[in-house]
């Protein structure tokens, strides 16, 4: 009896303590959700003045905030791309085929993963500087590129540790070219391993600002669009369009949860 | 004879290797080992009197980053990562195991609910910080408003501020490793424990928490460097008065203008970074699960 | 794993934002386009609009907080990033001493003759080769007296023990290292080492006066009453003083820190004839305008402020009064050694 009444304190415990952790993490996005209705004109901001949806219609005339918004897609969709191809190459390469140097590559494909995303960044900013690049659109998407591929190969790695080399040799041993057997075999193996390294790297970039911060040039991305704006006060539009993008968002996994859901169990 | 078989050789193992391994070698050479080679480089090297680099071999960076003020700053961004890794760890711990031993159907939807703020640019959230604390902020309206605070409190631009928005960018780093680890757990294991009489808190101790140390070990790992660098959240919560090793960075690829100085700074902190990898190997710490 | 569902996630997020984001691609103004590099809330919005439909040419805009950020820039940055830049007094100079900057060509500024004579010809350039004046100011005191009981009428003031952790400062060493010299009854350019050791003394003792380092918005702290005193450029004031009438402006017994932003176009510039027209516009009295009625700094512009009538011209906070430039000073550019010191100074205290 006693016993019981312990363990229902102690459940009572946690979940006050749970629900104080999640107000803790939805704090400051109540604060971006309630202030994209907030009536104020002027700069910072941060009092209240009423409720509207005007930020919801202006938000559509802040054409550097959309381009930003765009610049940032193109950037995401192109560095995931590459980043995926190179990282799913690389990871059966390195699996498959011994030569020197392999240990090195590995080595410094670590160095993104662990090492401050500010030394990334001037450690690209420099050299970019130095062979006299012109930073914009272009070193980003190197700079994206870059910091994505391991997390790529990571995962494509992780799924190459239970591959079974027999099926591509039984493949080859019934007629098929090495080609056919990559797109046929290998890569059907592999895919829940590059898929979860794209989203990954995807994810890593849109909302990348530091590494950015440095190499961007003329070419905002919506990440330092917000960063310029945090200098003078973060307007009500850009509330708008954050709140519009988690709103999407949620509504995207409501919708297919179902199915997001009984991929990860198994 | 022989010919033919090189060239089978080839066919057969270099040029697939060449093709598989080749891009990636490129970019990892190219783009990341040779920009930190030039900065260990650059590190040692002189400014003109319009602050371009000059490759005249100097170890003045170097000297006047011994200052006693320059060591300082490392002290308090250490204490500043050291004390979030450890509120991470404190908060993170019991609250991945709360959800993660959930049985309900509740459980996918309390781990949705961890990651959904996520999803917003972190330095828009790190600013609805600071207008929840400021001194006309929401929280101080709130104290007014019940009759606490006679006068606003003054939360924000603060050593303690910094940590707060710290714990909150990086808090989802210790929780997923964390969730991941406490889910794998056998229950049956626990019911052994404590069928076997052993207290909550030996069962804790001696299996819960050796088997999930892995989760505590990366999870630490994820928040202690990242938050040496993570210059913005000082700059908009510490107002400039609990500057990071970043901001020192930063500062002077920025205004400061002094590259070489800024280079031996990045120095340092991969230094910091490379003890802290070597521990968390030492530890038993898997490299590859830092990434996946 | 953790990142993993993360990215699952965002990739929803993102397909929402594609449709939102791709109707929008930037595409360049029927004229061309200039990349204009400014200081943070110093141009208007409006002006900048006003000239992209007159001129048909697309204006990006990037913003810095301190000289010293526009220097690194346009070091770092490769020829040709920036078409217009917004330089103080002392960058100018540095900037004319490397050859950065493309003469002017005068003949297309039709509208140079808006401009008071008594701020052309200054010494940082001589003649106005490279550069035209835009708008200027101080850095001048803000005083909350609804918060503050102690009367401050000076630099030195700040440095009161009682305004413990009430201050908000610029985020610029120049700046605030100035303000300490001035308080002190020395030059802004001090290079000697002995007086710079006992400034620094000063200096620091103002460390634990500043709650916030801010260049970019420091009215923010007052309006919100995150900060009681400031010492801030003088239009942030003004801005703050409309938004809280209990907030009053202190022109510092000392003498000020006294700047003047001048347009100019940095060497290898894309677009230089969209770059002379932009300028060019920023002359005129409309533009003049929306710009002071924005970001009310001193106005060098007599057309414009003609326009603005008394109530503009009668505020001292906005129309800076003559004696408190003639009284001031300008930050010069100084060597590297010394600025290492000044920079070593900036260290210690922020640390």
């Amino acid at each position: 009896m006693k016993r019981e009444k312990k363990a229902k304190r102690i459940k009572r415990l946690s979940i006050v303590f749970c629900t104080l952790v999640y107000v803790f993490l939805f704090l400051p996005i109540s604060v971006i959700v309630v202030n994209s209705f907030n009536a104020t004109t002027t700069k910072p901001y941060m009092s209240w003045k009423g409720f509207t949806f005007d930020w919801y219609i202006k938000l559509w005339d802040n054409t550097s905030l959309l381009e930003a918004l765009g610049n940032t897609m193109i950037i995401a969709i192109v560095s995931t791309v590459l980043a995926t191809i190179i990282g799913t190459l690389g990871a059966i390469g390195m699996y498959r085929y011994k030569f020197k140097g392999k240990g090195l590559i590995d080595g410094l494909l670590y160095i993104p993963v662990v090492i401050p995303e500010i030394v990334l960044g001037i450690s690209l900013l420099t050299i970019f500087a130095k062979v006299n690049i012109p930073r914009g659109m272009l070193t980003l998407i190197l700079a994206h590129v870059t910091f994505c591929i391991p997390f790529v190969i990571f995962n494509v790695r992780a799924r190459l540790a239970g591959y079974d080399n027999s099926i591509e040799e039984a493949s080859m041993d019934l007629g098929a070219n090495r080609i056919v057997t990559f797109f046929e075999v290998t890569l059907p193996v592999l895919a829940p391993g590059i898929l979860g390294g794209a989203l990954l790297a995807f994810t890593l970039s849109i909302d990348d600002v530091i590494i950015s911060y440095f190499v961007y040039g003329q070419t905002k991305t919506y990440p330092l669009k917000v960063m310029e704006s945090v200098k003078s006060g973060v307007s009500p539009d850009v509330n708008a369009l954050s709140t519009l993008i988690l709103v999407g968002t949620i509504l995207f996994v409501v919708l297919t949860q179902g199915d997001l859901f009984k991929k990860k169990s198994s | 004879m022989k010919h033919e078989k090189t060239k089978h050789e080839f066919r057969a193992n270099t040029l697939p290797a060449l093709v598989t391994v080749g891009p990636v070698t490129i970019i990892m050479v190219l783009l990341i080992a040779v920009p930190l080679i030039y900065v260990a480089v650059m590190s040692f090297c002189s400014i003109d009197e319009f602050y371009n680099v000059t490759f005249d071999f100097t170890l003045e960076n170097y000297v006047r980053l011994a200052n006693v003020d320059y060591l300082k700053i490392y002290a308090q961004s250490i204490v500043i990562a050291l004390v979030t890794t450890v509120i991470c760890i404190l908060v993170g711990y019991p609250f991945s195991y709360i959800i993660a031993r959930t049985k309900s159907k509740k459980k996918k939807i309390l781990y949705m609910l961890v990651i959904i703020p996520f999803w917003t640019n972190s330095l828009i959230r790190i600013y609805g910080w600071r207008t929840f604390l400021g001194s006309s902020g929401w929280l101080n309206s709130l104290l007014a408003g019940i009759g606490i605070a006679k006068e606003p409190i003054e939360f924000l631009y603060k050593q303690g501020t910094t940590i707060l928005g710290m714990v909150y960018c990086l808090i989802p780093f210790m929780i997923l490793p964390l969730y991941t680890a406490i889910e794998k757990l056998d229950s049956s294991l626990l019911e052994a424990s404590s069928d076997l009489g052993a207290r909550p808190v030996s069962t804790f101790l001696e299996v819960i928490l050796p088997l999930t140390s892995s989760g505590i070990f990366s999870g630490s790992l994820m928040v202690f460097i990242p938050c040496l660098g993570y210059f913005f959240v000082s700059d908009i919560l510490g107002g400039g008065n609990s500057d990071v090793i970043g901001n020192l960075i930063e500062r002077q690829f920025q205004s400061g203008n002094n590259w070489p100085l800024g280079a031996a700074l990045s120095i340092i902190l991969i230094v910091v970074t490379l003890i802290l990898v070597k521990i968390y190997q030492k530890l038993g710490g898997d490299m590859d699960s830092l990434g996946v | 794993m953790k990142k993993k569902i993360l990215s699952l996630i965002m990739v929803g997020a993102m397909a929402c934002s594609m449709f939102v984001g791709c109707g929008s691609s930037g595409s360049a103004g029927k004229n061309g386009e200039i990349n204009v590099f400014v200081w943070t809330e110093y141009v208007s919005e409006s002006a900048i609009k006003a000239f992209e439909e007159e001129s048909g040419i697309k204006v990006n805009v990037s913003t810095y907080s301190s000289n010293e950020d526009l220097l690194a820039k346009l070091k770092s940055e490769s020829e040709g990033t920036y078409d217009v830049i917004l330089p103080s007094d002392y960058a100018v100079e540095y900037l004319v001493a490397q050859d950065k900057l493309e003469a002017l060509d005068k003949d297309k500024l039709t509208n140079l003759s808006n401009i008071d004579e008594a701020y052309l010809n200054e010494s940082y350039d001589p003649g106005n080769v490279y550069t035209v004046p835009y708008e200027g100011g101080v850095a001048c005191i803000a005083v909350n007296t609804a918060k503050v009981d102690k009367e401050i009428t000076s630099y030195a003031d700040l440095f009161d023990p009682s305004l413990e952790g009430q201050l908000v400062v610029l985020d610029d060493y120049r700046a605030v290292i100035g303000m300490t010299e001035r308080s002190m009854g020395l030059s802004m350019n001090e290079t000697d080492s002995d007086t710079l050791a006992s400034v620094e003394e000063k200096l620091l003792t103002l460390k634990n006066n500043v709650k916030l380092y801010d260049s970019d918005s420091p009215k923010s702290a007052l309006i919100s009453g995150d900060c009681s005193v400031g010492m801030i450029w003088s239009a942030e004031v003004a801005l703050a003083m409309d938004e809280n009438p209990d907030i009053e402006i202190v022109y510092p017994t000392e003498g000020a820190y006294v700047f003047l932003d001048n347009w100019a176009i940095p060497k290898g510039a894309k677009n230089y004839d969209g770059a002379m027209e932009f300028i060019n516009y920023m002359l005129s009295a409309e533009a003049a305008q929306m710009n002071i009625s924005d970001f009310p700094y001193l106005c060098p512009n007599t057309a414009a402020l003609e326009m603005m009538g008394d109530e503009y011209v009668n505020n001292e906070a906005k129309n800076v009064p003559s004696d408190v430039i003639s009284s001031g000073e300008f930050v010069s550019y100084l060597d590297t050694d010394t600025l290492a010191i000044y920079d070593e100074m900036w260290t210690k205290l922020k640390k």
